[in-house]
């Protein structure tokens, strides 16, 4: 399975956008590489968890305006300033599920479930196709969003934990521990 | 409640997601709700009470200053002289100098235009000449006091110029002009700064003199007006046409066109005489190969075409002739032939035959080749008819043969001659392509001949105006009725075209500056632009430097690096601190004006 390299940086590339940063915290005008260079990256982080199409572009809006209203506060930390924006995002699309839960939508590909019937060591097979739906959709808030970061969009275990602002360790125990769950449900419901 | 599972969902296209992209609405909205928090936050201010500590906070600045204006030393006074003295004054401020929110604000003191100060009596005027060869012409009893009463005595003239760009931005002149809404910039042809003062207290011009300048501009255009900066209303405010020019204009005018006129006319560098020689020589050669040409196409031997046999057309009247074949080779495959009379002949009978003519000739017919004139005489009685030389029986198949084998001779013929006509055609052809690529060639090289003596002429003339004495450059003639900056200006709409939200480092862009005021700089024109730390705009056919302000430093991005930056469209200008700051004129090298 290869991870979308999008996210990193090298150390020009983060200096280089640190400048840009620290110019639009004094003039919010300077804000526009940044809104030009993550907007479709955080539309497709926002749309990913939603069907709803216009919600996800007024969301996005949304995620810059706060970042812009809180750049003053932002501090680097030796991570892409993606990371931030990742994390104001995660932080409104939770919100707007928690006050409209039938907004939240699971949207992969079938190639992305035979990923985790692989990282099962589970052979994919047609009849896992419905099982695996289920077990996902049941899985809890976090448990989901690790599922989804991981296999959906491909995100390497850095840049989760980075977002998530958790350990990579922690990141990889707690998908560890969700695909053993997954495993034991698959074997079980496919007998 | 379980959330819905897609599989397979298409994706959302680049182009729809770009449309969405609105960043100037996100700005928009945040100033917006910047500005609504900003009043919230003054409510809480006042709901709160803390108005009472600005009060007591403005109060404690009002009395330190209050204190210091009391309590600070006059300047010492100038010593009198009896007649009119110059001294150069190092320090940029006047006692009229503006606090930093003044209208006309230097960005950075040490780079302020320095005034220089003359002194003149009061009750007998005088002329002033200042060191840029500008005349300051000042009537007699030209000055009262605050109180409207005649000043007698010493007056200091306090005077500075303003010639280019970089001692517009020194003296923080602000060139922003707003007519009746219509804003513009003002693109000057030379400003002045008088001031009057006597015992370091300002005077005035009373109110039926002027003080006339007589301005040594840099600018001999004719397309200026006259401004005065009123800096109660923050504007220049028109005070009509710059017509003073009149002489100096028409002088230089026909110093110039006398000169534009000599030089497509007069100039003939002796390489344009030997090119155009050569160029001269040209058409003959190509019309004398031409003749060749044609000589040798007309030299190339012919194919004559056989004519082939007829066959004897039964029952028409016949006539058996002896033929010189000498005479008529092309009979020759005819041996033996017969000559048919052709139904055109009108004037044969059939008696005809029965006639003993005494003589018969034959002549080429009217179809040379393939008939004949037979003329038949006997005594006077001439005929003339047309007959076809035809053939009978084995006659007629030996001579077919004959005609046949000739026939491929003249192909054979015709093929070689058309071969040697293409081949002279050819070599012709190749001949007049290289006259005429040497023509191309010569014209080109005469061309660029022109331009070059016309660049040259021109900059023997420029160096000629630069050459002349100051005397000798266009003199503004200003009015001055009441003492502050004068201009002559023409309005200038602000660029449009293209724009760049700069962001300016320093260090190879390692950090950057946070400037509190942009300076965009037309190298071409004495005219600066002021942007706040937002966007520049800018025409993008015009050559700019900028010059940025920030924390009393002043740096600068040169015309390439600006010219670079817009064309790759890279935000990030790289700027430079000013080497040295002594005067307006290290702003001016370092902006490569």
């Amino acid at each position: 399975m290869e991870f979308s390299p999008r996210y990193h940086h090298t150390a020009e590339q983060l200096h280089s956008e640190q400048l840009i940063i620290e110019a639009a915290k004094q003039n919010p005008e300077h804000f526009g590489p940044l809104y030009d260079k993550y907007y479709k990256q955080i539309f497709g982080y926002v749309y990913q968890r939603m069907d709803d199409k216009d919600t996800a572009f007024d969301l996005t809006a949304q995620v810059f305006l706060k970042a812009l209203t809180n750049i003053e506060k932002y501090e680097f930390k030796g991570v892409p300033f993606a990371s931030w924006l990742y994390r104001i995002a995660h932080s409104e699309v939770m919100q707007l599920f928690r006050n409209k839960k039938n907004l939240k939508t699971i949207n992969a590909d079938i190639g992305d479930l035979r990923h985790i019937c692989e990282e099962v060591e589970e052979e994919y097979m047609e009849q896992y196709k419905g099982i695996l739906m289920t077990v996902i959709k049941e899985l809890p808030a976090d448990d989901l969003t690790l599922v989804e970061m991981r296999f959906f969009e491909k995100r390497p275990f850095k840049e989760i934990a980075e977002i998530l602002d958790i350990t990579e360790t922690n990141a990889k125990v707690k998908l560890y521990r969700i695909l053993e769950r997954v495993k034991k449900t698959l074997t079980k419901k496919s007998k | 409640m379980e959330p819905n599972f897609n599989l397979n969902r298409p994706p959302v296209s680049d182009e729809e997601i770009n449309s969405k992209k609105d960043f100037g609405e996100l700005v928009k909205t945040f100033k917006k709700q910047s500005i609504e928090k900003a009043r919230s936050d003054v409510s809480f201010l006042k709901n709160k009470k803390v108005t009472y500590s600005a009060i007591i906070a403005g109060v404690a600045v009002v009395c330190t200053v209050t204190y210091f204006s009391v309590f600070k030393k006059e300047p010492p006074k100038e010593i009198a002289h009896d007649k009119i003295t110059t001294k150069s004054q190092t320090n940029t401020n006047t006692p009229t100098s503006k606090p930093s929110n003044a209208f006309v604000a230097p960005p950075i003191s040490k780079l302020n235009v320095p005034y220089t100060s003359y002194k003149v009596k009061a009750e007998q005027g005088g002329t002033i000449k200042h060191k840029s060869n500008s005349k300051i012409i000042i009537p007699k009893k030209a000055f009262v006091n605050k109180q409207g009463e005649d000043i007698v005595g010493d007056v200091e003239i306090r005077y500075r110029e303003f010639h280019n760009q970089a001692d517009i931005i020194a003296a923080g002149i602000p060139m922003a002009y707003d007519s009746a809404g219509v804003k513009s910039q003002l693109e000057s042809a030379g400003m002045l700064d008088i001031r009057g003062y006597q015992d370091n207290e300002p005077v005035f011009i009373k109110p039926n003199k002027t003080i006339t300048v007589e301005f040594a501009s840099n600018y001999p255009e004719d397309r200026y007006n006259m401004y005065v900066l009123d800096t109660i209303a923050r504007n220049w405010v028109y005070t009509g046409r710059d017509n003073s020019l009149a002489d100096q204009k028409a002088k230089q005018a026909k110093l110039r066109g006398q000169h534009d006129a000599e030089v497509p006319a007069n100039i003939e560098t002796k390489k344009m005489i030997e090119l155009q020689q050569q160029l001269d020589a040209i058409p003959p050669k190509i019309e004398n190969e031409k003749l060749a040409y044609e000589k040798k196409v007309s030299q190339l031997p012919k194919a004559s075409l056989p004519s082939k046999p007829m066959k004897a057309t039964t029952g028409r009247p016949q006539f058996q002739l002896d033929v010189n074949y000498k005479e008529f080779p092309e009979l020759e495959a005819f041996k033996n032939a017969v000559f048919e009379v052709g139904t055109e002949n009108r004037n044969y009978t059939p008696e005809f035959s029965k006639i003993t003519w005494t003589s018969a000739e034959i002549a080429e017919g009217p179809q040379k080749g393939k008939n004949y004139l037979l003329i038949l005489k006997q005594g006077n009685k001439v005929e003339k008819l047309v007959v076809y030389p035809a053939l009978t029986g084995a006659n007629y198949d030996a001579a077919l043969k004959t005609y046949e084998s000739r026939f491929e001779e003249y192909k054979a013929g015709v093929a070689r001659r058309e071969a040697n006509e293409k081949k002279l055609k050819e070599e012709f052809e190749a001949k007049q392509a290289a006259y005429v690529a040497e023509q191309k060639r010569l014209q080109a090289e005469m061309t660029q001949e022109q331009i070059r003596a016309q660049a040259e002429a021109a900059r023997q003339l420029n160096q000629q105006i630069a050459g002349m004495s100051d005397n000798q450059k266009v003199t503004r003639v200003f009015q001055v009725s009441s003492f502050g900056f004068c201009n002559s200006d023409c309005p200038r709409a602000f660029p449009k075209g293209g724009s760049i939200n700069p962001i300016f480092t320093i260090n190879h862009g390692k950090s950057f500056v946070q400037p509190t005021i942009i300076y965009l700089v037309c190298v071409d024109k004495n005219l600066v632009f002021t942007y706040d730390n937002s966007g520049i705009a800018y025409n993008p056919g015009e050559s700019y430097s900028v010059c940025v302000i920030a924390k009393d430093k002043a740096y600068v991005c040169d015309r390439e690096t600006f010219g670079r930056c817009v064309v790759n469209k890279e935000n990030k200008l790289p700027v430079k601190e000013l080497d040295s700051y002594e005067d307006a004129n290290s702003l001016k090298m370092a902006l490569g004006i």
